[in-house]
């Protein structure tokens, strides 16, 4: 992991772009770090708490977005700065006491650091965020390398508090993963002292500026934050992360941000088109920077906007355009309304050169089509990597999990189903989890959406339901999806798949843990008794006897009764692995006594059960142990039918 | 070949109501379970032959191949079968009498063939402590006498068998109802891979059967009795019109006509009254001879068991009136046209008859 506390001003590190983050925070002074995790977010909270203290830092996990961002703003509040990270879908769960900070604004510098997800490789969905920030009149950094990454959240702490707001800062995935060149700046001395300033005072009493709805006349907050932010275009418009590359007058203005900007400079380069097409840099992508933009709108008659996801600087540009001076011409605009830009998905290189290309309706196959011998080639090495299918980890419980659930819903024979959470158990929609979770929406959705489907008996509704979320979203969201499903007396069935760690982002700590982020014990929660105290029957059972977890699942469903709750506790195997470093069996196939592909079995273990430790030997016509795959968990022993699988205790 | 397994199960048995609970699909691969009453399919198995598909009692049965496979004859068209002789009987054993139902004479057979080493055990049926009826392998007087007595509820004897050991070399007799004796002989004109060899499955010991009680009999029965305590059901024949609950304080009865709600739907579909692919039938001996079996011999199996237990003085015989034999045969034909008639009502026509796979000739006899 890379060092981004040493103190070498000057000096050049290759780091993450998220690393980078973390370090333009430490370069702005942050006394106090907030952050859920989140791909593609979590690294920053991952290069802090580790260095926290020696920093003089107080850095958190929180159990969700919302503690963690209001957290953040209570340092702030506190003249301390302070930072709060998390990815896109974060931010929805934040908007509200967001919307309700920038009525009041902060004191000193708050930043809110988001990583949106183009194409959502790692999300439920590929949203954009920057809209927020425009609906919202926050002003938004939108860095295009590692550099950026750190400059910006460094100024965006200063923009913070001269403009008396939280400062967003977005990155995505790509940037947040790839590593840049970094050139280090100087470290603050550390002297941070807090103090919340606006306490009632005796001979001044009157309503604090950090209560929202002043007087409860909220629009007169209104005013004054329209008041604040109008200072921010004049911010942008003089800022060093907006700039201009190309000729003195472009046949084509390609106006780009983040890391589009990169692509755009590379296709140029590569169709050749340095002298033709112009390309304008914003780093301020809300506010725009009006001026400057007017001014290039004013020198060519075409403008390319390339972005991800949201048309955002497409519109803003336009909007700006509408408002521009009745004799000043108009440009004609491309980009994603044209269909000039792929309107989904994440950019690249490719399509920015096609993009490109078909504006300035130049001829352009791109080196894959065009190329016989390299596309041989591609496809060559393509074939030597393994197929990795989207699974469970071997040993998972969560496959344990599914299994039981799967043959308890087929048992009890109601066409009952699971509504599903984010995490890993969001794998059971998928075949490793045999397609059981038929709803999936959002942090919290599985119980909150349970608590629905469980009020439907009167309209006929029979299905039995089960919610599933695992530990880290059922401390993030699902508590009040629970309690509201036990109030208004919802029949269903929630199944916490607690493996004891936040294993979808790597293994943060969460409160079933116990353990905070910068590694000090703090109190462990204890689920169970959670949710005892509110008078539901809550059972725990290790998802490996399955037998025992079928047959709780299914007296459970069968009970009328409201909302009740199964703790499915098994650690995370590569936690175990991590802790025991062997496996608790020595797990074998005895082909005498495997039937393989015949009536009887039909390949249960590798067609069925799918755990990526076992094989299927065509040869052989007989299901073998990949060793370098298996952890011995001995699952599969239990489920061969026909004892062929060995578990021998090690 | 039929290329079909359990999809195709699901399809054309047990989603048409004709499934009888035999446990044939069940207890040899991963993907079928008997549970709650039903057949359920836990995951997809996409085999193009089962042999769920294959030995159900409710997919083709070549009625013909079985019968000469058996008995060395087509199926013929009298009545109950192919015939040998046909009798009462009952056990000379007063510990047997004692537990069983009517005659004793399932118990006293296999408890005989038990004692001189024709078989070492037997596949039966058992109640568990909720009154469940499950198959169960008895393999000594006790467990036999454990399993005397009727449970009116399907039993999934067949999962039993199909559960052996492929390497057993136990000798096992078998109890069972009309459904189970045609799984098994299914079984037995093709037999399984991959499981224990069932050809030396005999004594075949069938029971008459007019119907079984559903599944939500068994919550019936919960309601209306302390099943703990119970320690024989019966059905007393006519005049009678009782479903008869035994206690060790005395008996318990609700009228049959609360209980006829509860019949197996899938039993109007069935052909067979008297297990006529068994070695040896057995049924009550009706209320002229309370306490007394009707007997009907098939095979010579079937003639070597009864010739030992009457050379031991373990049962004593008396000849059938023909009367008697006439309301036996005239209730067998009953069922036969009964199930034929329900099945042209599902099937639309006299071209498909499900399963039945009867001569021509037979079907319009029948028909008439
Ligand atoms: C559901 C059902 C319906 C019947 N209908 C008739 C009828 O209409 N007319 C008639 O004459 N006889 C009928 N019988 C048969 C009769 O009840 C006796 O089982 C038979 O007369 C044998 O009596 P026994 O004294 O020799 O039996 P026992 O010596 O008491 O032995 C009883 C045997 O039945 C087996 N058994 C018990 N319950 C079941 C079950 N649910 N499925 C399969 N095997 C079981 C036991 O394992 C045991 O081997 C029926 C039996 C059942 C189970
Ligand atoms: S489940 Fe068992 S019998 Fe079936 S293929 Fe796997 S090891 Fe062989
Ligand atoms: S009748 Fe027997 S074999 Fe056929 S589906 Fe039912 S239980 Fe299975």
């Amino acid at each position: 992991m890379a060092h981004i506390e040493i103190d070498a001003p000057g000096t050049t590190q290759l780091l993450l772009g998220n690393e980078a983050i973390a370090r333009g925070a430490l370069e702005a002074g942050i006394g106090f770090a907030t952050a859920y995790p989140g791909t593609p977010s979590s690294e920053i909270m991952g290069t802090l708490a580790p260095i926290a203290k020696k920093m003089g830092i107080y850095a958190e996990w929180s159990i969700n977005e919302m503690v963690a961002f209001e957290a953040a703003s209570a340092a702030s509040l506190s003249n301390i700065r302070a930072l709060s990270s998390m990815k896109a879908n974060g931010v929805n769960v934040i908007a509200d006491f967001l919307v309700n900070l920038q009525m009041t604004g902060i004191r000193k510098g708050l930043v809110l650091v988001v990583c949106d997800d183009p194409g959502g490789m790692t999300s439920s969905n590929e949203q954009d965020t920057r809209p927020i920030a425009k609906w919202l009149n926050i002003p938004m950094l939108e860095p295009s390398t590692a550099q950026e990454c750190k400059d910006m959240t460094k100024r965006a702490f200063e923009l913070s508090e001269e403009l008396g707001m939280v400062c967003m800062v977005r990155s995505v995935t790509y940037l947040s993963h790839t590593r840049g060149n970094v050139r280090f700046g100087r470290l603050p001395e550390n002297k941070k002292v807090a103090h919340f300033d606006d306490f009632y005072n005796i001979d001044d009493p009157r309503q604090s500026r950090y209560t929202c709805g002043m007087q409860f006349h909220p629009y007169k907050q209104s005013e004054e934050l329209l008041k604040r932010f109008a200072k921010a275009p004049e911010k942008c418009e003089n800022s060093p992360f907006n700039s201009y590359r190309g000729p003195e007058i472009p046949e084509l203005l390609i106006i780009s941000s983040g890391i589009c900007w990169t692509y755009a400079i590379e296709a140029v380069s590569i169709l050749g088109l340095q002298d033709r097409v112009g390309i304008l840099k914003l780093g301020t992508t809300w506010p725009l920077p009006e001026g400057l933009v007017a001014r290039y709108l004013n020198k060519s008659d075409k403008v390319l906007c390339i972005e991800e996801i949201e048309p955002f600087v497409e519109r803003s540009v336009m909007e700006l355009a509408a408002s521009l001076p009745p004799d000043q011409p108009r440009p004609t605009f491309y980009g994603k309304r044209s269909g000039h830009v792929r309107a989904w998905g994440e950019q690249n290189l490719n399509l920015a050169i096609q993009s490109i290309a078909s504006v300035m309706d130049i001829p352009y196959t791109s080196r894959q089509s065009q190329d016989l011998e390299y596309r041989r080639a591609a496809q060559a090495v393509a074939q030597t990597l393994p197929a990795r299918p989207l699974t469970f980890c071997p040993g998972c419980p969560h496959r344990a999990s599914f299994w039981a659930i799967k043959i308890a819903l087929q048992l009890d024979g109601r066409n009952g189903f699971v509504t599903g959470d984010i995490g890993c158990t969001a794998m059971g929609m998928i075949s490793p989890g045999s397609f059981q979770v038929r709803t999936y929406y959002a942090m919290g959705g599985g119980v909150g959406v349970a608590g629905g489907f469980g009020h439907l008996g009167q309209f006929g509704f029979q299905q039995p339901v089960i919610a599933v979320c695992g530990d880290s979203t059922f401390f993030h969201a699902s508590i009040p999806g629970l309690i509201n499903g036990v109030w208004n007396q919802s029949n269903f069935t929630l199944a916490i798949l607690d493996n004891s760690a936040t294993a979808m982002t790597g293994f943060q700590p969460h409160p079933g843990t116990g353990i905070t982020a910068t590694g000090d014990p703090g109190k462990k929660v204890s689920i169970e008794a959670l949710c005892r105290s509110l008078g539901i029957h809550v059972e725990i059972c290790d998802p490996f006897d399955l037998n025992t977890t079928i047959a709780t699942l299914l007296t459970m469903m069968r009970d009328e009764g409201p909302a009740q709750v199964v703790i499915l506790r098994r650690e995370c195997e590569l936690v175990r692995e991590r802790k025991e470093k062997r496996n608790p069996f020595r797990v074998y196939v005895n082909p005498e006594r495997c039937i393989g592909e015949s009536c009887g079995c039909n390949r249960l273990c590798t067609r069925v059960f799918s755990c990526p430790g076992l094989v299927w030997d065509r040869d052989a016509g007989k299901a073998v142990i990949d060793e370098a795959v298996c952890v011995g968990c001995g699952l599969c022993a239990d489920v061969c039918p026909r004892g062929a699988i060995v578990k021998e205790a090690l | 070949m039929h290329g079909k397994a359990s999809k195709e199960l699901q399809k054309e048995v047990i989603d048409k109501g004709l499934c009888t609970l035999c446990g044939g699909c069940t207890g040899t691969c991963p993907y079928l379970v008997v549970y709650d009453g039903r057949i359920v399919r836990l995951h997809r198995c996409d085999m193009s032959e089962g042999q769920c598909y294959h030995y159900c009692p409710r997919t083709y049965m070549d009625m013909d191949a079985i019968s000469r496979h058996i008995f060395g004859a087509p199926y013929g068209e009298g009545e109950i079968g192919s015939v040998r002789e046909v009798f009462l009987a009952r056990s000379t054993d007063q510990v047997i009498h004692q537990k069983a139902q009517d005659g004793g004479i399932v118990t006293t057979l296999l408890s005989v063939a038990l004692a001189e080493g024709m078989i070492d055990g037997a596949v039966e049926t058992k109640l568990d402590e909720e009154k469940n009826p499950h198959g169960f392998i008895a393999r000594n007087r006790e467990e036999l006498l454990e399993c005397a007595g009727v449970s009116y509820e399907p039993s999934p004897v067949i999962q039993a068998i199909n559960r052996l050991p492929n390497e057993t070399t136990e000798k096992l007799g078998f109890v069972g109802l009309p459904c189970h004796v045609a799984c098994l002989s299914k079984m037995k004109l093709s037999p399984p891979t991959n499981r224990a060899n069932i050809e030396h499955l005999e004594p075949v010991i069938g029971l008459f059967c007019g119907w079984t009680l559903s599944h939500s009999f068994h919550r019936f029965l919960q309601e209306h009795f302390d099943l703990a305590k119970a320690i024989k059901f019966d059905i007393p024949h006519h005049p009678e019109h009782s479903f008869d609950v035994y206690t060790p304080s005395g008996k318990e009865s609700v009228d049959l006509d609360e209980i006829s709600p509860y019949i197996n739907k899938a039993c109007g579909y069935c052909f067979d009254m008297t297990a006529e692919f068994a070695d040896i039938s057995v049924g009550s001996g009706r209320a002229m001879f309370k306490g007394w079996n009707t007997v009907i011999l098939r095979t010579k199996v079937g003639a070597e068991i009864l010739d030992i237990a009457k050379g031991r003085n373990a049962i004593e015989i008396q000849p059938i009136p023909d009367e008697s034999l006439a309301n036996l045969k005239r209730a067998s034909l009953d069922k036969k046209k009964r199930a034929l008639k329900n099945i042209i009502s599902m099937t639309g026509g006299v071209d498909d008859l499900l399963y039945l796979g009867i001569s021509q000739h037979l079907k319009e006899m029948l028909l008439e």
